[in-house]
């Protein structure tokens, strides 16, 4: 029998059902990690430590959760709170407004789905936390951009602007992508 | 509402390589780390219980006798017989105001 994130929910609450819990983590702990880990230009280490301090606060707050939105979305939510205060604590958000690379040579046609994949990371790596959140968020998890701006808190249309740009740069970073 | 692009590659590219990351002991992690949840309404009645025992207190020891409708020129002369047990029972009343609404706003 699968219950659902509101049953869980409901059990955690009542009878602190740490295995109902439990449950909502291995949900959800792939797509919140994978997020933290963009975020983050890849370092597994800190997206782990930010993940498991998202799962632990929720765990607090559950109570907080009014069931207005997703799960996912309330999670994601918590997951980018974490993530800005580390990187406002680390100065990190400093070092967001990198240099835009110069557009590289265009690759073979022959190239490799990995090489793509490692190429799809590092043009991630390269938007503006903005974008690669908005991004993240919207085209990898399917979130509304009503619901990504409820995770970044800012407007409608800053997330809009931010994916359509984070898009026109990854487009000029992957001039292969078309050939697929 | 956004709806992904069927036919932009880009879109098709970026939801292929959304990464799975295996669970490998992370729920068991969090698990561990978890802090024994506190009753959300458990907290505030605290809170309301400890101020209505103090205030009840306070008030027990107030110098009721002491306590008349002072004139103006007994507030303006600052006469701590008149003004002192006015103040305490200020305090009593601001302090029970603010629990009251710090246990009604309250959030974990």
């Amino acid at each position: 029998m699968s219950f659902t994130d509101a049953d869980l929910i409901a059990r955690v609450l009542s009878r602190e059902d740490q295995h109902a819990f439990g449950e909502l983590v291995r949900r959800y702990q792939s797509p919140v990690r994978a997020f933290l880990a963009r975020l983050a230009r890849g370092d597994a280490h800190l997206a782990d430590d930010l993940a498991q301090e998202t799962f632990v606060k929720a765990w607090r707050k559950l109570q907080t959760y009014r069931g207005s939105a997703k799960f996912s979305t309330w999670l994601f939510g918590i997951a980018y709170n974490e993530f800005r205060t580390v990187a406002r604590q680390r100065k990190e958000l400093a070092l967001e407004d990198v240099e835009e690379p110069a557009a590289e040579p265009a690759k073979s046609a022959a190239d490799s789905r990995s090489d793509l994949r490692l190429d799809l990371t590092e043009a991630l790596e390269e938007l503006h936390s903005n974008e690669r959140a908005a991004i993240v968020l919207c085209c990898q998890n399917g979130l509304t951009h009503e619901e990504a701006a409820q995770v970044l808190d800012c407007p409608v249309g800053t997330v809009k602007t931010n994916v359509l740009r984070g898009k026109e740069k990854l487009r000029r970073r992957l001039p292969d992508y078309q050939h697929l | 509402m956004n709806q992904p692009e069927e036919n932009d590659s880009l879109d098709v590219l970026l939801r292929e390589q959304n990464p799975h990351i295996d669970d490998d002991g992370f729920t068991g992690r969090v698990l561990a780390a978890l802090p024994r949840r506190h009753r959300a309404w458990l907290r505030p009645i605290f809170l309301l219980v400890v101020t209505a025992v103090g205030s009840a207190l306070a008030i027990r020891w107030l110098p009721w006798e002491n306590l008349s409708v002072p004139d103006l020129s007994a507030l303006l002369s600052l006469n701590s017989q008149v003004l002192l047990p006015w103040l305490l029972v200020l305090s009593v009343t601001a302090t029970l105001t603010w629990a009251i609404m710090a246990a009604a706003q309250w959030e974990d």
